[in-house]
């Protein structure tokens, strides 16, 4: 187990700068996800972690020691690809074993540690057979099991559910946190998937391009998202974001005016379409569409300020399309942006029309 | 079973019903009339390139010294072709499988006992005389009477074992050198290295024979003239081109994270290859090991040009040579050493054809 630490850790490929300064701590025994869209240096910073990459500049420290000539092979850490990288020649048992080869350790304690970590997350019984012949929530099983079999001071999970069918992936996502929790292995998830990362880590790092966006528990990072990029990434169907202008107390939405507090100029309204409710008074428009999801109904509302998602508890539509409706939210769930910054304005209130 | 065919109400015309059943029926024998007529064609285009093996074979196993007999050669064409046509015959009219099996088996049946019938009495194995008498040419001449100026062969044993140094040797080097070249090209970036992947193939280009003089004086220098190790070095130079081309298709296919979980797993970057990544290429290893090994085996130009002491011969310079001495007294001798020298590369194919097949999969974009 392992504190983790980045120093002013930078890293460029020839003319490209992928990492241009990171600053990071990463307890022992923690979850973290790296959370950010494709390109935005989450897998460099997971490679430079594994040691497969060299920073070109600052410092990986693992407990305190600097550890960035320290060479992969050396450094007791393990990687869950996205794609398994299971070794095809190989039985699953000899995969499993691979990782303790390279240690010299006596026959019978390696043979203890493979049964040790397959029966860990249960793949037993398919020791014998090759990994082409296991479907991919078992691979993924037989994945996890090799990284685990050298007990690592440090667990990096790359995309690791994303293979899955969409109930696999409820399920591998309880175990993997599960596991994780017993071990208390540091465990690192590289993610685009905001759902994967919120689900499973303690704490969320939002990276884009490079660079930290936000760093927060999942919740946080849902309830005050610290900047537009963010409230757009995490939160699905995602937020509704308004345009206006705000100055003397209102905020001036197409031909809709809104009560305000706070600083006048350009800004964006966040709205979660949890948030939004159907009531008698607030903004009009009239419903667009229905999109049933089981327990919620997404309705998209064609309103004086724009398209806007609304999400109702229940199965049942309440609603018709064509449906004239009114649409209301609570001033403490409005999130106002500076449209200019794109940052939070933490102090800035805006209510529905009255 | 008719019925007028209507869209939403609208008849699009269609004053008769539709004939099904008769559409059918055509459909069928249209089928049926281009197979065969297929079959014809590939029948007819092939026998000719069959029929000189078929013959090879007939040759070495019945010709007589001194005898310039061609009717057994007609009467095992006669047993050839007739069967092949039955078969066709036979597949064409089956109506199932059964049926099929049933007539082909029938087929080989009566062709193998007409061929018994027909050559049978003629086949004999006096023309391998070379493989137990090394001078089996003197021998030979003796049947017609001339003894004379018979040229001293070595051991066929001898050529043989020449033939599988070179080709064995040569196809260990270009392996070794061309896996770990085309790893290289295929997972490292370095200064040079698009223009080196284009002057491979541009190495492959050049004909063999332009380049004979300078390289015999360079073995002549050199002092490897006439050694078995000269012939060797110029084989895997020209071979390895095309193999480290092959070997890259199969390389770039093996996946990046595989190679990084073997280092992260603890391997070092040689052990990571040796017990990772070459295993997934070992399809692409065994196809360019039988290309290369063949490539050696059938080596003619080179050997011929190199190699001067007659024990250095190799199966290609003797085949040559027996051709020179006995050709005109006995092409059976002649067909019979064609037979031997042909058999070695015959059965290389047929254990590896499954990994042959598999070169197209391993690709060999650049």
């Amino acid at each position: 187990m392992a504190k983790v630490e980045f120093r002013h850790v930078a890293k460029r490929f020839g003319e490209v700068e992928v990492i241009p300064d990171l600053n990071l701590t990463i307890e022992d025994g923690e979850f973290v996800a790296l959370l950010g869209p494709s390109g935005c240096g989450k897998s460099t910073s997971l490679f430079i972690l594994a040691g497969i990459y060299q920073p070109s500049g600052g410092e990986l420290l693992f407990d305190g020691r600097v550890v960035n000539e320290v060479e992969a092979r050396d450094r007791n850490v393990s990687i869950v690809f996205q794609s398994y990288a299971l070794y095809p020649h190989m039985t699953v048992r000899d995969n499993v074993l691979f990782p303790l080869r390279f240690k010299r350790m006596p026959r019978e304690e390696a043979r203890t540690r493979v049964a040790a970590a397959a029966n860990l997350v249960q793949v037993t019984e398919l020791l014998d057979r090759r990994p082409n012949e296991l479907s991919g929530g078992q691979q993924q099983r037989v994945a996890l099991a090799r990284a685990l079999v050298k007990e690592p001071q440090l667990l990096l999970l790359d995309e690791p559910l994303s293979n899955l069918d969409a109930t696999l992936r409820l399920t591998m996502r309880t175990e993997i946190k599960t596991l994780q929790k017993k071990l208390g292995v540091t465990t690192v998830l590289v993610t685009h998937d905001q759902i994967e990362a919120t689900t499973m880590a303690d704490r969320i790092i939002c990276l884009r391009a490079g660079r930290i966006e936000q760093i927060g528990p999942p919740d946080d990072l849902y309830r005050r998202p610290q900047s537009l990029f963010i409230a757009g990434f995490i939160g699905s169907p995602p937020i509704n974001m308004i345009s206006g202008q705000a100055e003397n107390g209102t905020v001036q939405v197409g031909p809709v005016t809104l009560p305000y507090e706070g600083v006048s100029g350009a800004i964006t309204i966040g709205l979660r379409p949890e948030h939004l409710t159907f009531t008698g008074a607030g903004l009009s428009g009239r419903v667009a569409q229905l999109e049933p999801m089981g327990r919620e109904i997404l309705y998209v509302v064609d309103t004086d300020a724009g398209y806007l998602r609304v999400l109702e508890h229940g199965s049942v539509a309440a609603h018709a399309v064509g449906e004239p409706v009114r649409i209301g939210f609570s001033p403490d769930d409005a999130l106002v942006f500076d449209a200019a910054s794109q940052r939070l304005l933490a102090a800035a209130r805006v209510g529905p029309p009255t | 079973m008719t019925t007028p065919l209507t869209f939403t109400g609208v008849n699009f015309g269609l004053a008769t019903p539709l004939d099904w059943d008769g559409m059918a029926a055509r459909a069928r024998a249209l089928r049926r009339t281009k197979a065969v007529a297929l079959y014809a064609f590939l029948i007819s285009v092939s026998l000719p390139i069959i029929l000189p093996y078929f013959w090879l074979v007939t040759i070495a196993f019945s010709a007589r010294t001194g005898v310039a007999d061609t009717l057994v050669l007609w009467r095992s064409m006669a047993v050839l072709v007739p069967a092949v046509i039955a078969f066709w015959l036979a597949a064409i009219l089956a109506r199932d499988r059964r049926q099929l099996w049933l007539g082909l088996t029938a087929i080989a049946l009566i062709a193998a006992l007409a061929f018994a019938l027909l050559v049978g009495p003629e086949l004999h194995l006096r023309n391998f005389i070379f493989l137990v008498e090394p001078d089996f040419a003197s021998v030979v001449r003796s049947r017609v009477g001339a003894v004379r100026g018979a040229i001293q062969f070595p051991s066929v044993w001898r050529a043989f074992g020449n033939s599988l140094l070179i080709a064995g040797s040569q196809t260990v080097i270009v392996l070794t050198v061309a896996s770990l070249a085309a790893y290289y090209l295929s997972r490292f970036q370095f200064p040079g290295r698009a223009a080196m992947l284009r002057s491979l193939l541009v190495l492959h280009a050049f004909p063999v024979l332009t380049l004979i003089v300078p390289m015999f004086l360079m073995l002549y220098w050199i002092g490897l003239l006439d050694t078995l190790f000269g012939v060797i070095l110029a084989l895997v130079a020209f071979e390895l081109p095309f193999a480290i081309f092959i070997m890259k298709g199969f390389f770039n296919a093996v996946p990046w994270d595989i190679e990084m979980s073997a280092l992260t797993d603890g391997a070092s970057r040689r052990q990571a290859f040796l017990r990772v990544v070459l295993p997934q290429v070992r399809n692409g290893l065994l196809a360019v090991a039988v290309f290369t090994f063949i490539r050696g085996w059938e080596e003619y130009i080179f050997v011929f040009t190199f190699l001067i002491r007659n024990t250095n011969w190799t199966m290609s310079l003797y085949m040559y040579y027996v051709r020179d001495d006995v050709m005109g007294v006995d092409y059976g001798v002649v067909s019979a050493v064609g037979v031997f020298y042909l058999v070695p590369s015959l059965i290389l194919y047929l254990v590896a054809q499954r990994y042959l097949m598999q070169m197209s999969i391993g690709g060999v974009k650049g």
